[in-house]
């Protein structure tokens, strides 16, 4: 269980100027700029669920994930694993979880992998037989046996990065912090790895917070997905509500004669978006209103098509939509601001 | 709960042998500077008023080369200590974080290490040049006449003290580490943290060469019970019972110094900022 409450992380950034005159002003005097990254999310994570984390880059998701592992202290407001605040228990904490960061690698690099598990062994004190089934259960999903003996230096990114998932996973942790674990993966690769945090959630019964860019990895491994952009949730519930947000919309692709036109296209209803692009018709329109096999029959019947493709919004396309709505109304904000003659950069 | 530190006090043994080659040529390095310290006290006592059978603050030239040699023995086996270096690569590179998920405790990690190097290096090095020292200084005449339970008890001690200064360094490097969280940077920290040990714990001079206000301050000081009074101990310049307080002195310090070091971290740690992502 992991209830997050509050929780706001501020970084003090000093302000360097530029240039030698500028190097020497900050090293009598400093400014300070402060970065709000996290600023004040609440939500709750129950036992055996999966999480999709998502947002843009810098959005505050790995602060928000150090956070909850105990390696960051939270500016103010909280975190609690199992009721125990990771930055405060921390090695209470350490022992129930387990992280993986896609862009470090925990293992020791020059020693055969095989060792840097004995070392977690027995750093996580894992009793000898909860070992081999773990590692038999790990080499199958994860499919590590194989290099097992070389050092880690000589492994794959693919290798390493299924490495570093089974070293987090050896010791049955309850929740599972894995931040962009399919990063630079091949599509075979992220394969595994999604089929792995399966057989973990469904074995063991591991709470999962997922952080990633791949909305493939959210829409096979999550049901509840959390978007955050610039420190703040944006949006947090199940995936199918997050698809419908702007409605059950679908996309028809025609191929139609050269003689019908965008704008005759469009006769059948003012809910019905058309467009014309290389040579094919573009049909966008809500299926909840404007019923899919109507616009199906008006297109074979009155625009002749002889092909076409339904394609659905993907969960891609409703962040990037969410996104760019939040983009456009804070650049208005920020407009409306300046013409106040304000400039609130926040400075100490 | 100790045992989680096996694997670290392993890595301490066998990372100091796996950088062979630098040790042999440090040792290389460190018998010539045992060389020049010897013949420059004997310019010093051969040029002062008593001549040769002089005792500069209650030392004889038999003794202050002893005291040397073995000084720089010492400070060869039991100072091979990276542990400021590693906490500040582990700041820099945000690899702290690594250690933070873990449920141990990132003191112990590297009082294990410490204590893993110190094993290794004084089994592989410690051993044969303690002996030499000891054997080529006694049949020279420069070590006072050898009585055995005696000498065995000053041994005794002497492991003790030296295990202690192990702890002390130790101890020591990691709260000089810990100050690497605020300045970010490891190279002034550790400058001044050798340049202190080794003016302040007898290395450069017995602390008998210090005025004597200066003297009675540093030998309440931990750094005495890092070079000089092993040493001394081991030289039996120290009786038994003086070789005892020393000891003990050094074991205040170790709880003074880790209890200082624990308070330290939960403050500094609260600083940590992982770069990126």
């Amino acid at each position: 269980m992991i209830e997050v409450n509050e929780l706001t992380k501020v970084f003090r950034k000093p302000i360097r100027g530029n240039g030698l005159s500028g190097m020497v002003k900050t090293l009598f005097s400093r400014q300070y700029e402060e970065l709000r990254a996290v600023d004040g999310i609440s939500f709750s994570v129950p036992d055996g669920e999966i999480v999709g984390y998502i947002g843009a880059n810098g959005a505050g998701k790995s602060t928000t994930i150090k956070m909850m592992c105990g390696i960051l202290t939270p500016s103010s407001g909280s975190v609690l694993i199992d009721g125990a605040e990771p930055y405060r228990k921390r090695r209470q904490v350490a022992q129930r979880i387990g992280v993986v960061f896609g862009q470090k690698t925990q293992l020791w690099w020059d020693i055969p992998l095989i060792e840097s598990f004995k070392v977690l062994k027995e750093i996580y004190q894992v009793s000898d037989g909860d070992y081999a089934e773990r590692m038999a259960f790990l080499g199958e999903v994860l499919d590590i046996t194989r290099f097992l003996s070389q050092p880690v230096r000589t492994l794959s990114l693919g290798e390493r990065m299924r490495a570093d998932l089974a070293a987090s996973m050896l010791h049955n942790p309850r929740i599972l912090f894995l931040d962009e674990p399919t990063i630079g993966m091949d599509v075979l690769v992220k394969e595994k790895i999604r089929l792995a945090i399966h057989a973990l959630n469904k074995t063991y019964g591991t709470t999962v917070v997922l952080t990633t860019h791949d909305m493939t990895d959210i829409e096979d491994l999550c049901s509840r997905i959390i978007l955050l952009e610039k420190g703040t949730i944006l949006y947090d519930g199940p995936l199918n509500r997050l698809k419908n947000r702007f409605g059950n919309l679908k996309t028809l692709t025609l191929t139609v004669p050269a003689d019908v036109r965008a704008e005759t296209a469009s006769a059948l209803s003012p809910e019905l978006a058309v467009s014309r692009e290389d040579g094919r018709l573009i049909l966008r329109f809500d299926a909840d209103r404007l019923p899919l096999e109507q616009v199906i029959q008006y297109a074979f019947r009155d625009l002749r098509a002889m092909d076409m493709k339904i394609a659905e919004i993907s969960v891609g396309d409703v962040v990037k939509t969410i996104l760019a709505q939040q983009e456009a109304a804070d650049s208005r904000a920020d407009a409306a601001r300046n013409n106040g003659g304000k400039n609130d950069a926040e400075k100490v | 709960m100790l045992k989680k530190y096996k694997p670290f006090l392993r890595a301490g043994a066998i990372d100091t042998m796996a950088y062979r080659f630098n040790i042999l040529i440090w040792a290389g390095i460190t018998v010539c500077e045992v060389a020049c310290l010897v013949f420059l006290w004997l310019a010093v006592y051969r040029s002062g008023a008593g001549g040769m059978d002089a005792q500069i603050h209650g030392f004889s030239y038999r003794e202050m080369i002893s005291y040397v040699v073995l000084t720089t023995i010492f400070n060869f086996v039991t100072f091979n200590n990276d542990t400021l270096w590693n906490i500040n690569t582990d700041i820099k590179k945000g690899t702290i974080g690594n250690y933070l998920i873990k449920p141990i405790s990132y003191r112990g990690k590297f009082s294990a290490t410490c204590l893993g190097s110190l094993l290794t290096m004084t089994v592989m090095f410690g051993l044969p040049f303690y002996t030499a020292a000891l054997v080529t200084l006694g049949s020279l005449g420069f070590l006072p006449e050898l009585s055995f339970p005696a000498f065995f008890a000053h041994l005794g001690l002497f492991l003790l003290a030296g295990l202690c200064a192990a702890l002390l360094n130790d101890a020591i490097s990691y709260i000089f580490g810990v100050l690497c969280f605020y300045t970010s940077s490891g190279w002034g920290l550790n400058s001044l943290k050798v340049t202190l040990i080794s003016f302040l714990s007898g290395t450069l001079l017995p602390l008998a060469f210090f005025p004597a206000g200066l003297r009675e301050l540093v030998s309440w000081m931990p750094f005495a019970g890092m070079s000089q009074n092993p040493i001394l101990i081991l030289m039996m310049k120290y009786d038994l019972a003086a070789s005892l307080r020393c000891v003990a002195l050094s074991a205040v310090w170790i709880v003074v110094l880790e209890l200082l070091a624990k308070l330290l971290f939960s403050h500094a740690v609260r600083k940590v900022t992982v770069q990126g992502g």
